[in-house]
């Protein structure tokens, strides 16, 4: 397996407050990872240590090989970065700014190209500061993948956006060619961008794995549904097997309804928490 | 000329254009100098400075070129920066190849075309309604450069700094604006320092403004001025050791507070709640 980012026992601590306790995790090339956990968790801290901008306190972290706090230029030309909330130069033109973070990198992509693709070429000429907030963040992903990143970091990308933009985001991402880290508070963003979850829980990773995992990890029982019955259970294979042997044929109405990721999440949550 | 020396200007002509193009920017940084400077040479320019011969008008003209590069330096920069860093573009260009380097040459460039334009108008303005006139002598043009180039050399890498300190464009404002009026009052661009008591003279002379005036007093007005001088000489080794002390002061302590706050000591995210 090739790994792309690799983090062992990561420990960071902002005075006397200890924010992440020991974080392992391995991210594979092409692989979409996705770092879920509640506000203070610790997500923007873990994603900022393998960005380079911001020094660990304790513990492994190599990125594409190298120990982020001491990435040079050849290796942010292999990284990019869609963080959250950005504002910055907005009395910009979409086009003047792209046209210049662009020839940063060694193989940029067409500055139009980029634009038609994420649907801005109409705002080519615009202040940046007047585009909607749906039209900012594609902004956002053109300044991040602009350099045609190996790795790419999104966080929190669809803060703010209507389901229409969502779901144009997601398919965008869907089609880019790099190894992604993303956070997010929407799981089912989470679910259908990634290839694997990891939940930061009490500064550790507390599951890593899909959905499916996660369900297993927290034991969360599927609901299984027939004409005038219903059942929660771990095992609903076996269930809906005895309810075929007791109609002796198909069971009138059944459905298995397994646990949403969004269960699954929150029952690690609430037992974390407990 | 290296890539990112490169980058760093084109990145400095497009900030300048950008400005150039904002109309509230336009007034803000040109306009109302300008306009202020205009008005009081206007007002009060047909006095006279003493028994000099020396008008009001040329004897301001010096005056306001000086504080120009001052404020420039130390007000207009700092306020920039803490925006840039407010706004999230001092980390955007952190996780770029090259940015932040290229964000500071861009900065010192858009500075010195901002200073270059203004002062330009403020010399027009001063011969056309203050009697004030060029130098005389290529010793007097070579004066004017080195003054007004070593003076914003002196005041930018400690405007940098400075922006670094400040959480907020709005707070860089209120924390610079009172001490530069002050220090405008006591630096002898309006009128002669001599007329101060003693004290607030050597007070003076401890800060570029007085320094970055002296120097462009000796190269555009008469020495029929001097007698308003303290020690009614042109102190132009003093003004090159005074200034280029803020510049090595300036050059010592930005780097190491810029590269604090690019990670994230200081904070540079929007919002980074985890």
């Amino acid at each position: 397996m090739d790994t792309v980012i690799d983090i062992r026992g990561l420990q960071m601590t902002y005075g006397t407050r200890e924010v992440l306790r020991g974080v392992d995790l391995q991210v594979a090339r092409g692989e979409t990872v996705a770092l879920l956990g509640p506000n203070g968790a610790g997500k923007t801290t873990t994603v900022e240590i393998l960005e380079g901008v911001r020094r660990r306190s304790a513990g492994e972290v190599s990125v594409l090989g190298v120990d982020p706090w001491h990435g040079d230029d050849k290796w942010r030309n292999s990284l990019g970065v869609v963080l959250q909330n950005w504002r910055d130069h907005p009395r910009w033109r979409v086009a003047d700014l792209l046209d210049l973070i662009g020839a940063h990198y060694t193989n940029p992509w067409d500055t139009g190209e980029l634009l038609r693709a994420l649907g801005l070429s109409a705002q080519a000429k615009a202040v940046i500061g007047t585009l909607s907030g749906g039209q900012r963040r594609r902004f956002d992903v053109a300044l991040g993948i602009v350099g045609r990143p190996e790795l790419l970091f999104l966080d929190e990308p669809t803060t703010g956006f209507d389901p229409e933009a969502r779901r144009e985001f997601h398919d965008l991402v869907a089609e880019l060619d790099a190894t992604i880290m993303l956070t997010t508070h929407d799981l089912a963003e989470a679910e259908r961008l990634a290839d694997r979850i990891a939940v930061l829980l009490g500064g550790t990773i507390a599951v890593v794995g899909t959905a499916d995992d996660l369900a297993r990890e927290v034991q969360a029982q599927s609901t299984v549904l027939w004409q005038g019955g219903r059942e929660e259970t771990h095992d609903p294979s076996q269930l809906a097997w005895e309810l075929h042997q007791k109609y002796d044929g198909p069971v009138p109405g059944l459905e298995i309804r397994r646990p949403t990721l969004e269960e699954s999440y929150l029952n690690l949550v609430e037992r974390s928490a407990a | 000329m290296n890539r990112v020396m490169r980058l760093g200007v084109r990145r400095g002509v497009a900030e300048f254009a950008t400005l150039l193009r904002d109309r509230k920017e336009l007034w803000g940084n040109i306009g109302a100098t300008v306009l202020i400077f205009a008005a009081i040479v206007l007002w009060i320019g047909d006095g006279e400075i003493g028994d000099t011969g020396v008008s009001v008008g040329t004897y301001i003209t010096a005056g306001m070129i000086a504080m120009i590069v001052f404020q420039v330096g130390l007000v207009s920069l700092p306020m920039m920066i803490a925006a840039d860093k407010e706004e999230g573009a001092l980390l955007r260009l952190r996780t770029v190849p090259g940015g932040f380097a290229a964000f500071l040459i861009g900065r010192g460039v858009s500075m010195l075309l901002l200073t270059a334009v203004q002062v330009v108008m403020v010399l027009v303005l001063g011969i056309l309604l203050g009697g004030a006139s060029l130098p005389s002598s290529i010793a007097g043009w070579l004066t004017l450069l080195w003054v007004l180039v070593l003076g914003l050399l002196a005041v930018v890498p400690l405007g940098a700094a400075l922006g670094a300190l400040m959480p907020s464009q709005k707070s860089a404002g209120a924390v610079l604006a009172l001490p530069a009026m002050g220090l405008m009052m006591v630096s002898g661009v309006f009128f002669p320092v001599r007329v101060l008591p003693e004290a607030v003279q050597w007070v003076a002379q401890v800060f570029p403004l007085y320094w970055q005036g002296h120097g462009i007093r000796a190269a555009i007005l008469p020495d029929a001025v001097l007698s308003t001088e303290i020690g009614e000489t042109w102190r132009l080794f003093e003004t090159a050791g005074v200034l280029g002390v803020w510049l090595v002061a300036g050059m010592v302590l930005a780097p190491r507070l810029l590269r604090r706050t690019t990670r994230g000591a200081v904070g540079t995210r929007p919002s980074f709640g985890s």
